[in-house]
């Protein structure tokens, strides 16, 4: 499969990672886990990152989603220094910059389709009668507009994914990461999964960073990075 | 986070998992219940038992006479020193009688002597004496100066030689009398072996009946009494000049009631704190094992930006919701305890006494929320996200 082309980085970048440095101590000593990573994302771009199991990848991505804090470097978004923000802050930035597919379809399991992306909105603070329309754009996006009434535990495998996706995408995010998001499903489901960022990040305002071990996952990106020893390559 | 939301969030969740709720609810519900039953019923609930209390003893009556004073010193009680006595706080009702050690009869050809009172409407309710055979007299009997008697069982039976003697007919200085019931024998004293006329009856008709000269007074419960015996001689000296006034109180029944009361009361409050504490214990181990069942979700919550204080809040408003519900329930249930036993010993509780200890039980119920809520909601609050959403 040819990679797609590379969209025009006429706006400055969306992430800016500079000798980003994480690692973790225990009490025998220091275990490193990126060491001086240097990464830069513009809007509308896909990128892949992969590389051996416990190499740090979703390390990285925690960090970039500001899960997890960095040991050291530099990480800006949209020309903004975010590694020191407060608490409160870092709970802002998630809500209105960033959103989170995890390899595990993580939904809410007792509540419906509709009320698993209520919640961004909720913590959002966005007007009750605007939540609706939001909630149902998300999920066109994603094919599942008719599911909206629907229990989330009765989903199959792959619309549980696309429900995961539409939530990520419910507050507009500038950036999408996702960790192995097609890990679980079949090929066809997780081809499904990649159209939708697809279609999602060629509206060129988001990007997407996804962690995947999966070579046709990989293809589908604008970039590929390799994470080997906590050192980030571009292949 | 929107307080609407939150409420939104919190119900649903509750409903959703309410299984496992149930049991605290219920001991939460027990115990509001329980605190509206005994404030509410508990004072109606001493006034009952007092009632049936006076059978053996007379901790609640008192009486209030004169000293022996020399014989040109004759002394009355006025109708208005009644009222007035009436009107004090905590007395129940009062009677005033009048009295005569010298009655005689005549029935067979065989004179009889016996004592005599002179009892208003109220005399026997508040002495606490009932009838064992026929009725007592009261109002309708002193209005009409009705010739009606009600006999002590032994004067009964020294005169007719039995007890069921009610329609009889009594002959008393020189007046036909119809008896219209013989006492009980229960707590009655040595008032075994004297006749009752009614007051006016008895006014109108004995020669050497004295003056208005006792008045029994029964008061509502036995905390009363500390309370309604120093105010007695002031109500009376309001109303008219008196001299050598006894009041005579049961004080050693009213403290040894009072010490039961007080264990039995000390034993209901402390099984209704118990079962609150249980629920505040139950509450915050559910809420425990709650943050524990959903740390994934916390950091799901977090990723998706939820901030400490709206998760803490969620936690919060859960706990606070149970309880809340819980204790709602329970004053349902107070409410229907509170009719049945209004029924049952036929009383009137204060509709605004009751009101009052919803309120209070429902903001106990959220005070014991708060407190069972609040480190379970601080400790998820804390959690940081990728331990959270790393949890198996």
């Amino acid at each position: 499969m040819n990679k797609p082309a590379t969209p025009s980085l006429v706006n400055g970048p969306l992430i800016q990672v500079i000798r980003l440095s994480k690692h973790y101590s225990n009490g025998h000593g220091v275990i490193p886990v990126l060491r001086g990573v240097n990464l830069e994302v513009h809007p509308g771009e896909m990128i892949a990152v992969t590389g051996p199991s416990g190499s740090g990848k979703s390390s990285l991505l925690f960090i970039l989603g500001l899960l997890q804090p960095a040991s050291s470097g530099n990480y800006q978004f949209l020309g903004q220094d975010v590694l020191h923000l407060s608490r409160a802050d870092q709970a802002e930035f998630r809500r209105r910059r960033v959103g989170f597919v995890f390899q595990n379809c993580d939904l809410f399991e007792n509540s419906t389709v509709y009320e698993n992306l209520e919640f961004p909105l909720v913590y959002a603070m966005v007007e009750r009668q605007e939540r609706p329309a939001r909630i149902a754009a998300a999920l066109e996006m994603v094919g599942l507009a008719h599911r909206m009434s629907h229990p989330a535990n009765r989903l199959s495998g792959g619309e549980r994914q696309r429900v995961a996706v539409a939530r990520a995408l419910v507050n507009q995010p500038r950036v999408i990461l996702a960790d192995e998001p097609t890990g679980q499903l079949d090929r066809q489901n997780g081809h499904k999964i990649m159209d939708h960022f697809e279609k999602i990040v060629a509206l060129g305002e988001t990007a997407l960073i996804v962690v995947t071990h999966d070579s046709q996952v990989a293809e589908r990106c604008h970039r590929v990075f390799s994470l080997e020893d906590g050192i980030l390559y571009e292949k | 986070m929107r307080l609407s939301d939150l409420l939104r969030l919190s119900i649903r969740q509750l409903l959703r998992h309410r299984r496992r709720y149930w049991g605290v609810m219920l001991a939460i519900a027990l115990g509001t219940a329980g605190f509206i039953t005994i404030i509410t019923m508990g004072r109606d609930l001493k006034e009952n038992f007092n009632r049936d209390l006076e059978l053996l003893g007379r901790a609640t009556l008192i009486k209030i006479y004169f000293e022996k004073l020399p014989p040109y010193q004759h002394q009355h009680f006025q109708q208005s020193t009644l009222e007035a006595l009436r009107r004090l706080p905590g007395v129940k009702d009062a009677s005033l009688a009048v009295s005569t050690f010298s009655a005689q009869t005549s029935l067979q050809g065989q004179q009889y002597g016996f004592s005599l009172f002179g009892a208003d409407r109220a005399f026997f309710e508040v002495c606490g004496l009932s009838a064992q055979k026929g009725k007592l007299f009261g109002q309708e009997e002193n209005n009409h100066h009705r010739r009606a008697v009600v006999l002590g069982p032994e004067l009964a039976r020294t005169l007719f030689g039995a007890i069921d003697v009610a329609g009889a007919e009594l002959e008393i200085q020189q007046d036909i009398y119809t008896v219209t019931g013989v006492l009980k024998d229960v707590g009655l004293g040595d008032l075994r072996q004297f006749a009752f006329l009614p007051f006016t009856t008895a006014q109108d008709r004995i020669p050497n009946i004295s003056n208005p000269n006792r008045i029994y007074l029964r008061c509502s419960t036995w905390d009363d009494v500390e309370k309604v015996v120093p105010l007695i001689s002031q109500a009376i000296q309001s109303q008219q000049y008196v001299q050598g006034l006894k009041v005579d109180v049961a004080w050693d029944q009213v403290k040894r009631v009072q010490a039961i009361a007080f264990w039995v009361e000390l034993f209901i409050f402390s099984s209704i704190v118990a079962t609150l504490i249980l629920g505040g214990v139950g509450i915050w181990t559910v809420m425990m094992a709650a943050v524990r069942s959903r740390t994934r979700e916390i950091g799901l919550k977090k990723a998706m930006g939820a901030e400490d204080q709206a998760i803490m809040a969620q936690f919060l408003a859960e706990a606070v919701c149970l309880s809340f519900t819980a204790s709602l329930a329970g004053s349902l249930m107070g409410l229907v305890v509170v009719e049945i036993t209004s029924i049952m010993i036929n009383s009137h509780p204060a509709q605004g006494l009751f009101l009052f200890c919803v309120m209070i039980g429902l903001l106990v119920a959220v005070g014991l929320g708060v407190a069972a809520g609040l480190y379970p909601s601080i400790r998820a609050s804390r959690m940081e996200p990728v331990s959270a959403i790393r949890y198996e």
